[in-house]
């Protein structure tokens, strides 16, 4: 907490020096941009990037919350989007009016994480579910009940993530309680779930997951589709599960922080990212679907060879909490590691 | 501290400025005020605003407003239950006190395998010792996650460890991760080099016709191990232990990977409250316990360190 808030002053102090021209700060999900893509910005635009990565939307929110954290883009989820632009944490950069917008797929347009679309350009969505290691696991992958209610084969081989949003949304498709409940019968009901799964559970972690279903170490671990496509690709034995009650879904977009030093750049850069030719790179390198239109010639992931990326399974996206709700999560997820 | 009384050297009269000529020859004061500026800024300052945090209201969505507020601190101890009643919740005194007891069992092992270590250490050739002492503080020049993934590799599925067992007769694919113990080897691994050290260098100055003269006197190795040794290490083996101890509450690295995060510690509750939980006032509050707890140890540690100087 020490280093946390000094790093907070010295990035205060680093803020104002950083307003230099031709500089570009992203601070965005781990390797999730493709590095040739900024090289090819950085050079058109004589513009040096520099990129930071974070891995949860929480670790985000809390370093905008602390302020002035002199990063120009940022790619929060829908949920902690719709937080950011009513806490007033991030800029009202005209999204409509640039050409970016009208790349946008239709169906991706003005949603309630951003009516207007003044805010935001999406740049890749997806979703989060189960993986497993098709050589210690050749069950069905149908319904989450494998997971959530293993027998045998999983028991004690089950990773979940570290971070509860994902884990209790998972849990809530499963139970068919409505995301973000305010009714603490049924949020028992999830944390009695979770609960009732916790000694099948070998790690609740969001670090290195690859190598660690890979490797066998666990037979299933609460993944990305996008992740989980890219190591199957590498060469690992894996499967994405298909659950009859459904995927958590996400799309994160690019927003520009409040009192962001070089606004025009990142303007440009949002410009850059979304135009059908780099977008469809974009979508090769990071293995997620595109919210852009895209060169359909051009893209690798393809229905064929990427099933992981066209769920014919509903797909729920995550909504923005209460903060009683949010409570309501906070206490499932600490009763169950309490 | 007694060392020039020993040897029966004079105590040198410390060096003052001369008496009269005001604050601006206070050559010590200026010569510190970097290092007092930078404790300011980098210690009191945050901590000031941690406990002002701690006392504040929470934000709808993580952040804070001016406001006094205590309910972070009545939270440590009463919750509302699932019915909505507030209710006692032992739960965040049981991970106080699992934190306590990883960061307890820590300090001893790191103890009971430092002394042995620093008494080898002191005892060899001049040129063996500072190889030797080199090599302790050797993993140090590694990044603290790398050594943590390298347990993670020996302890891990088909990891040295495993297959070393298996060799034995054990089945194949074994794994000793995700447990406590896994946990504690990395703790004491990760921890040593600070326990090691100051016993090295307490039991380096030790005056080695002490344990000849308890020998003499026909004590046994167990009888002056204790009477003899481990007084005279005594100052070493606290500053040790305070070493290892504070920053062992703090862990978050290890229960995480190693032990597979299934049980919550001080540190990844507080990274909940400012994270997912958003409730910054309350983990401002646990901080400042776990803050507490490290003063506590601090003052009772030097309390016996005084009146055993008292004494001697």
């Amino acid at each position: 907490m020490k280093k946390y808030l000094l790093a907070t002053a010295m990035g205060m102090a680093l803020a104002s020096a950083a307003q230099a021209e031709g500089k570009l700060n992203l601070y965005v999900w781990s390797d999730s941009i493709d590095p040739e893509l900024i090289e090819k910005f950085s050079k058109e635009n004589d513009v040096q990037v520099s990129v930071d990565g974070y891995t949860s939307n929480e670790d985000l929110l809390t370093k905008l919350q602390a302020g002035a954290s002199g990063y120009d883009i940022s790619t929060p989820s829908q949920h902690f989007l719709r937080i950011m632009i009513d806490e007033g944490l991030i800029e009202n950069y005209g999204a409509n009016k640039l050409k970016a917008f009208d790349n946008i797929d239709e169906r991706w347009r003005n949603q309630w994480w951003d009516e207007t679309q003044e805010y935001s350009v999406p740049v890749a969505y997806g979703t989060a579910g189960f993986a497993v290691n098709t050589d210690q696991y050749k069950g069905p992958l149908d319904s989450l009940k494998y997971f959530f209610e293993p027998d045998g084969e999983l028991a004690g081989k089950i990773a979940m993530l570290s971070y509860p949003d994902e884990v209790v949304g998972a849990a809530q498709l499963y139970l068919g309680v409505p995301f973000c409940s305010e009714d603490p019968s049924e949020m028992k009901k999830v944390l009695d779930l979770l609960a009732a799964q916790k000694p099948a559970v070998a790690v609740y972690s969001s670090d290195n997951i690859d190598s660690r279903l890979a490797s066998g170490e666990v037979a299933a671990h609460f993944w990305w589709d996008g992740e989980e496509l890219k190591a199957r690709m590498g060469g690992a034995k894996l499967d994405y599960a298909m659950p009859k009650e459904g995927l958590v879904g996400w799309i994160d977009s690019m927003v520009i922080p409040k009192g962001a030093p070089n606004r025009e750049n990142a303007i440009k850069f949002i410009e850059f990212m979304s135009t059908p030719e780099n977008a469809t790179a974009q979508m090769n390198f990071y293995a997620h679907s595109s919210p852009m239109k895209v060169i359909p010639e051009q893209v690798v992931y393809t229905k064929e060879k990427a099933p992981e990326l066209y769920p014919d399974v509903p797909v729920e996206f995550s909504r923005t909490c209460s903060p009683a709700a949010q409570d309501l999560v906070t206490k499932v997820w600490t009763q169950l590691l309490q | 501290m007694s060392d020039a009384t020993h040897h029966g050297l004079p105590m040198q009269e410390p060096s003052h400025p001369p008496a009269g000529r005001g604050f601006w020859r206070n050559l010590p004061f200026w010569g510190l005020l970097p290092s007092w500026l930078l404790m300011a800024f980098a210690l009191l300052v945050p901590m000031i605003i941690i406990a002002a945090v701690s006392v504040a209201s929470r934000g709808a969505y993580g952040g804070f407003d001016w406001g006094f507020d205590l309910t972070g601190y009545r939270q440590i101890l009463f919750n509302e239950g699932w019915s909505g009643e507030l209710e006692f919740t032992p739960q965040y005194l049981s991970i106080i006190l699992r934190t306590l007891g990883l960061a307890l069992t820590t300090t001893l092992l790191c103890l009971v395998l430092a002394v042995p270590m620093a008494y080898f250490i002191a005892n060899q050739p001049p040129a063996r010792k500072a190889a030797l002492v080199y090599l302790v503080t050797l993993p140090f020049w590694v990044s603290m996650i790398l050594r943590v993934y390298a347990w993670m590799i020996i302890l891990g599925r088909d990891g040295p460890l495993p297959r070393f067992v298996e060799f034995f007769g054990a089945p194949a694919g074994l794994s000793f991760m995700y447990n406590d113990g896994a946990t504690l080897a990395a703790m004491v691994y990760s921890y040593m080099p600070l326990m090691v050290l100051p016993v090295f260098a307490s039991i380096e100055k030790l005056d080695g016709t002490l344990i000849e003269a308890a020998h003499d006197l026909y004590g046994n190795r167990w009888v002056t191990l204790r009477r003899v040794i481990l007084p005279l290490a005594a100052p070493g083996i606290i500053s040790g232990a305070i070493l290892v101890f504070v920053p062992a509450l703090g862990a978050v690295l290890e229960p995480t990977l190693m032990g597979g995060g299934k049980q919550m510690m001080m540190g990844s509750l507080i990274q909940l409250q400012f994270g997912g939980g958003r409730n910054w006032p309350f983990g401002a509050a646990i901080a400042m316990t776990l803050l507490a707890f490290v003063v506590i140890v601090l003052i009772l540690t030097a309390r016996r360190a005084t009146a055993k100087g008292a004494t001697t």
